[in-house]
């Protein structure tokens, strides 16, 4: 644990993620380890966003405490396990050289920015669920500071990748180098099998690759929002009774929409 | 301690072949042909048995449902491609260009492939998308999207395969094109004469629903009027 919260550490210092240390096209770190640091955060953002509930109801809201505790990392578990294997497929459609296990290592380390953000504010969560009464302000709040440290996290996700491509570029470059020297002294080599995608020259792969990436991010903010709202309630309606899961309806933009609104006082129905 | 390690060892192995051959599957290195169409088939009944599982949003999961639509899926794929292949070899050979029939099969073969492993790469977004609605037309227009973006992606590495065919000889352009627009309408009708592919939760399960046999053109655009006006 204290090595995978070092990891952490390193990963927000940003030495992980050093252009020297990404020579070889993988970033280096222990995905395991993280995963366990991210779920004890998840776990930690969960309590302090139930915490509503026990300032507002006292001990009858634990049901709620301890459903929200897990629901945080779960919701992130699924939101990757939903998003994960179409940006693997569609990278290596566009020919990136990214594997399974480096895509991996990529999003769980931006998951562990995220994460970690998200739990550094957990705490002023946890103030103003002690010191408010308004559901709705809670609703808002905690959207705003999962989108914080979402785009964080994005952040990094993206600037990681470009660092990648800039280190393997150098590596190439050095290889190649080596390349030329062996072929000056006449070894003839295979050529290489010309696939479907080997056309592009390696800039355009970059570009589509750093594309997808692009996309997949905003379908990543899409689908934790919306997988939000199916594991709802996080926070607890102060008059409704505890339930694990609500009925299926509407969907998350129509639902913070509406919160705005509620919040302040703009709906006729109040 | 030590044989765990070893299986762990095995399965990452194995994890990192199939991996390699995935990837080179996607980069449209030959593979031989057996393997391309398992990929099809695998992937494509995968998205096929989560696609039947709409049912179950609602506390009524068909098992059967699952296997009929892990069934239809690939059946779709398979039939409607051996439907179009032989009007497309004669159109070939018409046009003198039966001597490149076998790269140009391997294309069409090899982006059935590619569709079947996008759409399954696809498939927990249909998941996700059932949990988020009660809605039983809308999660169909969800599934025909889905099948639209893999269509569309398999179209985009058909026409990259395609490529040097048609350096080669214009025509397999023409070609091409008259392909995809064939696959395409036959494509539609036959999964609407397959359906139900999702599975009504208030109606029985059954592998072919019972009714008239009517044109799918015509109920899609019905559909899409009611979801606009209602």
């Amino acid at each position: 644990m204290t090595k995978a919260i070092g990891e952490l550490d390193r990963l927000l210092r940003g030495e992980t993620t050093k252009v020297e240390k990404l020579k070889r096209g993988v970033l280096d770190v222990d995905a395991s380890g993280l995963a366990i640091v991210i779920l004890v955060l998840g776990l930690f953002y969960g309590a302090c966003m139930g915490s509503f509930g026990i300032a507002q109801r006292g001990l009858s809201a634990v049901p709620q405490l301890i459903a929200t505790t897990g629901k945080v990392p779960l919701l992130f578990l699924l939101t990757l396990i939903v998003t994960f294997p179409s940006l693997y497929v569609f990278n290596a459609l566009v020919g990136s050289r990214l594997t399974l296990v480096s895509t991996m290592r990529l999003i769980v380390a931006a998951m562990a920015i995220m994460l970690a953000v998200l739990s550094s504010l957990g705490t002023i969560v946890a103030f103003f669920s002690v010191s408010t009464n308004d559901y709705y302000f809670m609703l808002i709040l905690n959207v705003v500071v999962f989108s914080v440290s979402g785009l964080l996290g994005m952040k990094f996700l993206l600037h990681t990748l470009h660092r990648l491509t800039i280190a393997q570029d150098a590596e190439d470059f050095a290889a190649r180098a080596t390349q030329a020297k062996t072929e000056a002294e006449a070894i003839p080599t295979a050529p290489m099998p010309q696939g479907a995608l080997d056309k592009m020259s390696d800039q355009a792969i970059e570009t589509n690759v750093t594309t997808i990436f692009r996309i997949w991010i905003v379908v990543f903010g899409l689908v934790g929002a919306q997988m939000g709202w199916v594991l709802r309630p996080f926070i607890g309606a102060p008059h409704r009774d505890f339930t694990l899961f609500r009925e299926r309806d509407s969907n998350f933009f129509e639902a913070v929409f509406s919160s705005l609104a509620k919040l302040l006082h703009l709906s006729a129905g109040g | 301690m030590e044989a765990g390690l070893e299986r762990n060892f095995i399965m990452s192995e194995s994890v990192l072949r199939f991996e390699a051959t995935l990837r080179s599957l996607m980069r449209g290195a030959s593979l031989p042909g057996r393997q391309m169409a398992c990929f099809a088939f695998i992937g494509s009944a995968f998205y096929g048995a989560l696609m039947g599982t709409y049912g179950g949003f609602s506390g009524h999961l068909s098992l059967a449902q699952m296997l009929f639509s892990a069934i239809k899926v690939p059946a779709l794929l398979l039939i409607t491609g051996a439907l179009c292949l032989p009007g497309f070899l004669v159109a070939n050979a018409l046009m003198g260009l039966a001597d490149d029939w076998p790269q140009a099969r391997r294309a069409l073969i090899l982006s059935q492939a590619i569709l079947a492993i996008v759409l399954a790469s696809l498939s927990p977004f249909t998941l996700l998308f059932y949990a988020s609605t009660s809605h039983y037309p809308a999660a169909i227009l969800f599934n025909f999207l889905i099948f639209a973006i893999a269509s569309f992606t398999a179209q985009n590495v058909l026409r990259r395969l395609y490529a040097p065919l048609i350096a080669k000889d214009a025509r397999h352009l023409a070609l091409l094109r008259g392909w995809l627009a064939l696959y395409g309408f036959t494509a539609v009708q036959f999964a609407y004469t397959l359906r139900p592919f999702v599975g009504d939760p208030t109606q029985p399960v059954a592998f072919f629903r019972s009714g008239a046999w009517d044109n799918a053109y015509v109920v899609i655009i019905k559909m899409i009027w009611n979801l606009v006006v209602n």
